[in-house]
């Protein structure tokens, strides 16, 4: 029997130090990221994320063009992605009829499953000349708007957005799908049983869900921040803060896949790997709390349950 | 009055959900339209067996970045999948401890990160010290990118294996190691090859963790410590090049990688469905 | 045995403005089924139900589990309209409306016919918001008013001066008994004429139970009510009516009185007696 125990813990300690091993590869991200950019952040400072020129072969680094691109096509983003997403998830769930459910489910899947790169050569290619002639076709009138200012270029912060939006609509409709599941339907029949309509339903449903709707939107954002293909071919790769959507700007993600390969100096490296390590920590914060969010929702449900297994007991 | 109202609003919203389906649907339409019909004319016996060659050649392939592609990914599988099930068994077999919770918080943590940033530590863990790219450098960030996707699969599966079948081994007198590994792990097998193929269409597009780890080469190499040509990078490099050529073996690599990534899904769900309908 | 307000026999029966309590007048009927058919894809679960419950009467269905009792009570408001697959046939009426007729407004058929579920299932809102979400689905009215209606509506659940002073705290956070009356509550806000009662007291401790039953009977005063129950004595204490279902079938439909102590059919008999259930 000892041997058998031996056997047991050494079965336990092996595939436990293999799950050391990945919890230490992300705790490896950080360690490595904050070391190779170590150089960067003492030289620099705060100053790196507050001032904006960027050129790297007189030794300028200011950061901000870069963590303003990243949050605003994010947000912008967001900002479209956003109803449509929810919009998919109320239809799958709670409005299409039941054969109808499964194609759509796959069909939003196949959306999320195209790799970034075909996303931006269909930016470039495709994408980004109509948004040219959208820009080109603005009235004058509206120019003066900073919003919509700038020579239309179809390169920029508007194709950004928009294949961005694109992109994140599958992960935050299906994770709005599972949360909208999750509400009980007897919640559902207790509207309609006071004579709800559709809608009305749906909105006690949301309501009932709304923590882990917002969680699956969080997680949208997250997505975005993060992407980095599909965003470079499209933004125009400008080191740029500016409000205009016409305008072509720079994201964190970008300036990294396009710079780190050939980066001039060990500074140069290190300055990019900082601007890797606070993306890292955004999108971070960003995911941890999305899923905190997503996970309150599951928690709801229980104090009614245990308290109606109490009561019944 | 008002009744009119309200089911006039509930028409209103099932309408504008029905369109927001649509309007997802058309984007997803175009891409497929565009990648087909601009890829599929380079797609040519020629394309799978010849590089790319110099620049003004217009017979060239992209042999080397599917070669490459492989390799690469399936160096990224060759370090995921023996980690990942592991540390999913864990999860399942120890489920409820600390470390096991601690473990599946990493692996959402790490699915969370961003490819790039997966690329930036792979560079700092593979490249830096060994001061130059190469193909392992490439695999090992696709699989640090395929871990976590492997590691809940398993730990999912392994739970959903019935207890008797586990206990049924233990009792006859196995060891744990030897009940999970021969038993337990068998039984989910088909779910834990979906997810390693789930895993595989994730990471078989991806170019950002490769730009400065595997980089890309012009040629054909099979030489794992240098850099090596892969259809993402390759693509993303052609793109960017003022050759027409380029442009258009760029949109057929892409019609390549789409459809196997399409493929891989599909395969993952066919045999999920299986796996389900026994 | 049964009864409710007690006042002198009154033999008065048509005008359903003021039904004398008696227990042997035939009080106008509220809803009448003929020859209702109800089928779960092919499954035929009700097979020619003719049955009609009383204005202001208390109407008790009994029956071992699967005997269609719930499935008919889910008829009289549609609710079985959300499942593509379960539909129903025959005869049911309202009054004068067809509950059946396709073109009939669901949602204003579910404002005249209320009903309170087995598990109680407060909304995730505060007490006030549970009762005032049914009024604002159909009436705009003034703060003022509404807080009228919800003192109305939680008194006519007996639930008032439990939660007078904390109308602000969650639903979620009264006690089972507790949530069951705000469900009532919030479907007597609406003002139904009928409130369905599906196995109302099967989640909850024995004086919640008592608590609720009191409650139907009080409120049979103003509404018509029809309670489902798995509890034969609940259904002898509460009913005017009981309805005994076996295998989707109404088999015995009568006083309460007679179905308890002298049934006619012989499964009746042995269902009350314990025989099988």
């Amino acid at each position: 029997m000892k041997g058998r125990r031996l056997d047991d813990l050494g079965f336990r300690v092996t595939t436990g130090l293999f799950g050391v091993l990945l919890i230490a590869m992300v705790a490896g991200i950080a360690v490595v990221l904050y070391t190779d950019s170590s150089a960067a952040i003492w030289k620099f400072g705060w100053q790196f994320w507050q001032t904006e020129i960027w050129d790297p072969v007189s030794g300028e680094f200011g950061a901000r063009p870069f963590i303003w691109g990243t949050l605003y096509s994010s947000v912008l983003a967001l900002l479209i992605a956003g109803p449509i997403a929810i919009g998919i998830a109320i239809y799958i769930s709670e409005l299409s009829p039941s054969w109808l459910r499964r194609p759509l489910v796959f069909l939003t899947e196949l959306l999320a499953a195209i790799p970034s790169i075909v996303y931006g050569l269909w930016g470039i290619f495709v994408l980004v000349p109509f948004v040219r002639r959208l820009e080109a076709a603005t009235p004058e009138w509206l120019k003066t708007v900073p919003l919509f200012s700038g020579p239309p270029l179809g390169l920029g912060m508007l194709s950004a957005a928009i294949l961005l939006a694109i992109m994140i609509v599958p992960f935050s409709s299906s994770v709005a799908r599972e949360v909208l599941r999750a509400v009980p339907q007897a919640q559902r029949e207790g509207a309609y049983a006071l004579g709800a309509t559709r809608w009305e339903a749906i909105r006690m449903a949301l309501f009932y869900a709304r923590t882990g709707i917002v969680g699956s939107i969080m997680l949208g954002f997250g997505r975005a921040l993060g992407e980095t293909m599909a965003v470079t071919m499209v933004i125009g790769n400008t080191p740029q803060v500016s409000t205009s959507l016409y305008a072509p700007q720079y994201t964190m993600a970008a300036v990294i896949a396009n710079e780190f390969a050939e980066a001039a100096d060990a500074l140069h490296l290190s300055a990019l790997v900082e601007i890797g390590l606070v993306l890292f920590i955004i999108t971070l914060a960003v995911n941890v709390l999305s899923r905190a969010f997503i996970w309150s929702l599951g928690q709801r449900t229980r104090p009614v349950r245990a308290r109606a297994a109490a009561e019944a007991a | 009055m008002r009744n009119w109202w309200r089911r006039a609003m509930s028409h209103v919203v099932v309408l504008l959900c029905g369109s927001a389906v649509l309007l997802a649907l058309v984007p997803l339409a175009l891409i497929l339209f565009y990648v087909i019909t601009q890829g599929l004319s380079a797609v040519t016996w020629s394309f799978f067996t010849r590089v790319p060659g110099q620049v003004g050649e217009t017979n060239g392939g992209m042999a080397n970045g599917i070669v490459g592609s492989l390799i690469v990914t399936g160096l990224g599988a060759v370090f995921a999948i023996p980690i990942g099930v592991t540390a999913g068994v864990y999860a399942a077999e120890y489920r409820g401890t600390r470390l096991a919770g601690a473990i599946r918080f990493a692996a959402d943590t790490l699915n969370g990160v961003p490819s790039i940033v997966i690329g930036v530590f792979a560079y700092g863990v593979a490249v830096l010290p060994f001061h130059h790219f190469s193909a392992l450098a490439g695999g090992f960030a696709l699989g640090v990118m395929m871990l976590p996707l492997v590691m809940r699969t398993t730990e999912e599966l392994l739970l959903l294996v019935p207890a008797s079948l586990r206990e049924g081994a233990l009792a006859l007198g196995a060891t744990r190691a030897r009940a999970v590994f021969t038993v337990v792990v068998p039984a989910a097998l088909p779910g834990i090859v979906t997810g390693a193929l789930l895993a595989l269409a994730r990471v078989a597009g991806e170019t950002a963790p490769l730009l400065f780890t595997a980089l890309s080469n012009q040629f054909f190499s099979l030489d794992l410590t240098k850099t090596m040509a892969n259809l993402p990078v390759t693509i993303n490099n052609f793109v960017q090049s003022p050759y027409a050529y380029w442009k258009q073996l760029a949109w057929s690599g892409a019609l390549i990688i789409t459809l196997t990534v399409l493929a891989l899904n599909i395969g993952a769900r066919i045999l999920g469905a299986e796996r389900t309908a026994k | 045995m049964n009864n409710l307000s007690v006042s002198a026999s009154v033999p008065a029966v048509s005008s359903s403005s003021n039904p004398g309590h008696a227990s042997h007048a035939e009080p106008p009927a509220k809803v009448t089924a003929r020859g209702l058919n109800f089928y779960y894809g092919e499954h035929h679960a009700l097979k020619n139900i003719n049955i009609t419950l009383g204005t202001n009467r208390v109407t008790a269905f009994i029956g071992p589990s699967g005997c269609g009792k719930s499935t008919l009570l889910r008829t009289f408001n549609r609710m079985y309209d959300l499942y593509p697959a379960q539909r129903a046939t025959g005869l049911l009426m309202l009054d004068q409306s067809n509950i059946l007729d396709p073109k009939l407004d669901l949602n204003l058929l579910r404002a005249r016919v209320g009903m309170v579920f087995q598990k109680p299932t407060p909304f995730p809102m505060t007490i006030y918001e549970n009762i005032a979400f049914g009024i604002r689905l159909y009436e705009r009215i003034s703060r003022s008013e509404m807080d009228d209606r919800v003192e109305k509506a939680l008194r006519g659940g007996a639930l008032w001066n439990e939660v007078k002073d904390k109308l602000n705290a969650s639903g979620l956070s009264l006690s089972g008994g507790q949530q069951q009356r705000l469900c009532i509550a919030r479907t007597v806000a609406v003002r139904p004429e009928v409130i369905l009662f599906d196995e109302p007291c099967s989640a909850l401790d024995p004086i919640s139970t008592a608590k609720i039953e009191e409650l139907i009977q009080e409120l049979a005063e103003n509404y018509t009510i029809a309670i489902v129950t798995h509890n034969m004595q609940q259904a002898a204490r509460v009913s005017d009516k009981t309805a005994f279902m076996y295998l989707g079938e109404l088999i015995e439909f009568d006083e309460t009185d007679k179905i308890f102590t002298s049934p006619n059919d012989r499964r009746t008999q042995d269902y009350i007696t314990g025989r099988f259930g």
